[in-house]
């Protein structure tokens, strides 16, 4: 980058910075909140989101001199946002021993007044042990591995294990953490796990980083931690070597060469100018004692799970029918080596067929210390059953040095013996009870077939050739009964019968053409009696006739012929036979008849 | 000599049927001395040579649970109660292959009951015969007699009977019900997925032994239906029809 492009970001930066400068905040916190008569402890201001701050020169508390310090400033670029942060630094030195507050105090920033939070500090007259400033105090839990090796003012990063126990047994899970500070002017990217292990001891998953703020010396850093545990597995002297964590980090570093010395008259923000490093952050190794499991007092079914637990369980379902397995589930929860812990132990099981448990781990943090581990027992009972087995289950409890052990009660239940099968033919069932578990005597396999009866094909009985022939032989029956019945029955049948007439009539009418003069009102009149379905009586029909919606004309013709019938048959010496034209007149009028009726 | 192809033919068919049952007498002589894996294998050649048994399956289960196999002994015994829904005790091994692979009991529905108590062959035949019986004697209420109603109320109430039988022994015949249904032999099992492409989203596991309904099939995927409902694609390898193609 040449010396005038330098200038072109400059201007660009210093038109940008006040344009970007935004969310004003004000926090003041003390790098140890204990300390001894002179020893000088550093009270911290940080002005986030402004250029300048006014904040008083001296604090008047008394028994504490509090002076400022200095200044300083950091900026940030992010996702092309900046932020600044400037850090007000007071020593405070002491100067008797006692309980102070610090009050609160103004701190103006561009006309606005900010109130800082009131600080305790506690100060004593006794020497004592060195501590890390900084660290949080250990309560009797956590230990620090030792001095981090930061305590210089000043470090740009280091880091530290922290072991809650230095005297553990095996199978015992420990908590630890690991912190890796970076002073927080540094800028860079850490690895995303640490790299720790070794021989001896097992260690379980690193929980994700957790990123915070912290002052040590007086230094801000920001912290990040990791969590986990570790379970030795051998007893004796176990050490702990170191962990690291690989970084690249951009340290503050010169303006290159050919950068204009005008600028170097300006204050430059930090961070303008870095050389990237790698660097790897390593922990010290340190040593814990092992002890082994006491012997004394150790259940014969121990289950080699170390810590403290409580032990629930339940069954489901409650009604079995034959062959239908329950569920025992028992649930062990509480604090210890969950992945190393046998299983429960079912006592009083003789009735039952059970078979190995599946087991599943809920852990309640991020390293799997504290959770629950639930066991699902499946059994099938052998004999009817109204109470489940019952669950044992033994431990070590680390904190009072002693075996423990858990005990449930048989479950209510009501479950039907399942229908196995019978035992090889010549081997003398086995007693209730005796039967080894889910392995049974081996059936006596024709003894099974005998029991089996089902089908020797895959095909469904509807869809097999015998059953369809069969079906369809009788469906043909059935259709030819049906048909004889239909045939029988149909001329009784009014529609048998409305078809008898009409060819009755057909062929009365067909001959009307031909016949001998002497017989054509016979025939006439059959047809128009056909017609009218009187059954031969002639009063009838020509009641029926009157009664049709014939026009009058029509039904007197009709009359008439049946009229000229009654001549030709009973008069004396015979009616004159019926001309062509009168034989063409009625054949038509017939016609016109059946034409009416068909309509 | 006229009939000796005949003759040829049902020697050919005696000497099959006699092998056959010299491979099972074989198969169970070996289950009997502990060989069971060399049992499976005499069974399963016994059932290629011979029509399906109920027996022989449930036989050869217990084989290949002896053997570790439990998953391809679920679908023996699977087949031995498609066979012989009644078969008690293929049920209860089913019930226990099952519970070492795994696979938590299905919920049993009217259908399995049904199959459990009544033989379904025996059910279509009484079915058919009512049916018939009620439709000739409604037939009969055709011809003039003095007792055509009450034939005819009786063909009617045959009729409707016989053909509830069938409805039921239709619904329940495992052998039409079973037809698209399928065991997973995967070892691990296999994952149900979105969509029929390896990456896509997975929706469930189907551990091995698990019985899904196959709906379709593209390429080497199945699109099938779980007991639940869900449905999803899942690689057809290890996937085996639990009624063996004709």
């Amino acid at each position: 980058m040449t010396g005038k492009t330098m200038k072109r970001v400059f201007v660009v930066l210093a038109i940008l910075l006040p344009l970007c400068l935004r969310g004003q905040e004000v926090a003041a916190g003390l790098s140890g909140n204990q300390a001894q008569v002179g020893e000088p402890v550093q009270l911290m201001v940080t002005v986030r989101g402004a250029r300048g701050a006014e904040v008083p020169q001296k604090l008047s508390v008394k028994g504490l001199q509090i002076n400022l310090a200095g200044r300083s400033t950091q900026f940030e670029m992010r996702n092309f946002k900046m932020s600044s942060t400037l850090t007000y630094t007071y020593l405070v030195v002491p100067q008797f021993e006692g309980e102070f507050t610090i009050p609160s105090f103004d701190v103006q920033i561009e006309g606005k007044t900010f109130r800082t939070q009131a600080m305790k500090l506690s100060v004593s007259g006794d020497a004592r042990a060195p501590q890390v400033p900084g660290l949080p105090q250990q309560n009797a839990g956590p230990l620090p591995s030792g001095q981090p090796v930061s305590a210089d003012e000043g470090e740009p990063f280091f880091a530290d294990l922290i072991l809650s126990k230095k005297k553990v047994f095996v199978g015992e899970v420990v908590p630890l953490e690991l912190r890796f500070y970076f002073n927080s002017r540094i800028g860079g990217q850490v690895g995303e796990r640490p790299n720790f292990g070794g021989e001896g001891f097992t260690v379980q998953k690193f929980s994700n980083a957790v990123k915070r703020e912290q002052v040590v010396n007086g230094t801000n850093y920001t912290v990040f931690s990791f969590q986990s545990a570790i379970t030795a597995v051998k007893s004796g002297t176990l050490e702990i070597p170191e962990a690291t964590l690989d970084a690249r980090l951009q340290l503050p570093g010169k303006a290159p060469q050919g950068f204009d010395s005008f600028f170097n008259n300006f204050p430059l923000p930090q961070g303008m100018f870095t050389d990237n490093r790698d660097v790897s952050l390593k922990t010290k190794p340190m040593r814990i004692e092992v002890l082994p499991l006491p012997k004394d007092g150790r259940p014969e079914d121990f289950s080699g799970a170390v810590g403290k637990f409580t032990m629930e369980a339940s069954v489901s379902p409650r009604k079995a029918s034959a062959g239908e397995p329950v569920t025992l589930k028992v649930a062990v929860s509480g604090q210890g080596n969950f992945e190393g812990m046998g299983t429960p132990l079912l006592t009083g099981d003789e009735g039952w067929r059970s078979y190995p448990p599946s087991d599943k781990f809920q852990s309640t943090d991020a390293v799997g210390f504290t959770g629950e581990k639930t066991f699902e027992f499946p059994l099938i009972a052998r004999q009817d059953q109204t109470r489940t087995p019952g669950v044992r289950f033994s431990y070590f409890d680390p904190s009072t040095e002693k075996y423990g052990v858990l005990a449930q009660d048989p479950l209510e239940v009501d479950a039907k013996a399942g229908g196995a099968p019978p035992p090889a033919s010549g081997t003398p069932a086995a007693p209730p009870g005796d039967e080894p578990a889910p392995p049974a005597a081996p059936p006596s396999t024709p003894d099974v077939a005998a029991m089996s009866g089902g089908s020797s094909s895959w095909t469904a009985l509807f869809f097999r050739k015998e059953f369809l022939i069969a079906n369809a032989s009788l469906a043909a029956a059935w259709l030819a009964v049906f048909l004889i019945a239909a045939l029988r029955k149909f001329p009784q049948s009014r529609a048998g019968r409305e078809m008898a007439r009409k060819k009755h009539l057909r062929d009365a009418f067909a001959g009307l053409r031909d016949v001998e003069p002497a017989g054509f009102y016979e025939r006439a009149k059959d047809c128009i009696f056909l017609r009218f379905d009187a059954g031969g009586d002639d009063l009838a029909t020509a009641a029926k006739i009157d009664s049709s919606p014939l026009p009058p004309e029509f039904k007197a013709s009709l009359h008439r012929v049946i009229e000229r019938h009654g001549e030709s048959k009973y008069a004396a010496g015979g009616a004159a036979p019926p001309s062509v034209e009168e034989r063409q007149a009625v054949i038509s009028m017939l016609k016109e008849l059946e034409t009416r009726y068909e309509k | 000599m006229k009939n000796s192809p005949m003759v040829v033919c049902v020697l050919l068919l005696i000497s099959g049927s006699l092998a056959g049952a010299d491979v099972l007498s074989d198969a169970r002589a070996r289950f009997r001395d502990g060989e069971y894996g060399q049992a499976a294998k005499l069974f399963e050649r016994s059932l290629e040579k011979s029509p399906p048994s109920a027996a022989v399956f449930f036989e050869m289960g217990r084989a290949l649970v002896k053997t570790g196999q439990e998953a391809r002994a679920a679908l023996n015994f699977h087949r031995a109660l498609i066979l012989d829904p009644r078969f008690a005790p293929a049920r209860s091994a089913l019930q226990e292959a099952n519970v070492a692979l795994g696979i938590s009991p299905s919920k049993q529905d009217w259908r399995a009951r049904v199959v459990e108590r009544i033989p379904l062959d025996s059910l279509t035949l009484a079915g058919t015969g009512l049916f018939w019986a009620g439709a000739f004697a409604g037939l009969a209420a055709f011809f003039p007699t003095v007792l055509r109603r009450r034939r005819l109320l009786v063909g009617t109430l045959f009729l409707a009977l016989g053909l509830s039988l069938l409805s039921v022994a239709w619904l329940c015949d495992p052998r039409i019900t079973l037809t698209n249904t399928a065991i997973v032999l995967t070892n691990g099992g296999t994952p149900l997925l979105s969509s029929p492409a390896d990456q896509s989203e997975k929706i469930a596991s189907l551990p091995q032994g698990s019985i899904v309904d196959v709906l379709s099939q593209r390429g080497r995927w199945f699109y099938g239906q779980l007991p639940g409902g869900a449905r999803g694609w899942f690689l057809t390898e290890g996937i085996v029809p639990l009624i063996p193609p004709a």
